[in-house]
């Protein structure tokens, strides 16, 4: 028996795309479920591992409840109900829009930009005016 | 008893959870013992099968679920509310049709 009763189903929701909170609230639910069949087992005098084999036998076949959620596909997160999207219309978009980043930034923060360009284009005419006084001077001596 | 979801079951555990929490609000374990009684032990279902059922029925608006603390346990309680009710009534037309149907199939001559 795996170390918890659920851990097939719970791993096979997950590879499958079933949404997390679903599969939380399932497996509590067929927890709360199987400690029900368990005491209903043992109140007839059953040991302990028997009332849980017993009870896992009477929840039936997981595979049959994966396929039950996996056939609603509401309960799959939106990226395995719409995978074009997610995997092939998004990163296209992104794509599209990341050379456009930094009107975003500058339309976001227009005073950082602004700081940012006077920055740069002090910096660059420092620079300017270092080359031209070099070359000045070599063209002096 | 053995536990068997035949395909032709398809529908059947909607429609008795739906009638049944028509009558109250119950919790998963509760509604699989209810089915039971009711049957007469006629349907066995894997009985985990029915939360798939519930959650579905719950999405697409049949049902309420609220959580309740019992005895130290949570436990997610299930009641119907109009759109349920309105789905109820469609399903249990849906069935006598269905009954009526294979009922006069099965009473007619076989060499019809």
């Amino acid at each position: 028996m795996p170390e918890h009763s659920f851990d097939t189903l719970r791993s096979e929701l997950l590879e499958s795309g079933i949404a997390p909170r679903h599969i939380r609230r399932i497996i509590a639910e067929l927890d709360d479920h199987l400690e029900d069949l368990k005491n209903e087992a043992m109140a007839e005098g059953r040991t302990e591992t028997e009332a849980e084999f017993a009870g896992l036998d009477r929840i039936g076949n997981q595979k049959l409840i994966a396929k039950q959620m996996l056939d609603t596909p509401e309960f799959k997160t939106w990226i395995y109900r719409y995978p074009k999207i997610a995997r092939v219309y998004l990163p296209v978009a992104y794509a599209l829009l990341l050379p456009a980043a930094p009107v975003f930034a500058g339309i976001a923060n227009p005073r950082r930009v602004i700081r940012w360009g006077t920055a740069l284009m002090l910096s660059a005419g420092v620079t300017a005016a270092m080359f031209l006084s070099m070359q000045l001077a070599i063209a002096l001596t | 008893m053995g536990q068997t979801n035949p395909p032709f079951m398809s529908g059947v555990p909607e429609l008795l959870l739906l009638r049944l929490l028509e009558q109250r609000e119950m919790y998963g374990y509760e509604l699989v013992k209810a089915i039971k009684l009711v049957t007469g032990e006629a349907i066995s279902l894997g009985e985990g099968v029915i939360y798939p059922v519930l959650h579905s029925l719950e999405r697409g608006g049949a049902l309420k679920a609220r959580k309740k603390k019992v005895d130290g346990r949570t436990r997610v309680y299930y009641s119907l509310n109009a759109k349920g009710r309105t789905r109820l009534e469609r399903l249990q037309g849906e069935w006598a049709r269905i009954q009526s149907g294979v009922s006069a199939a099965l009473e007619a001559p076989a060499n019809a």
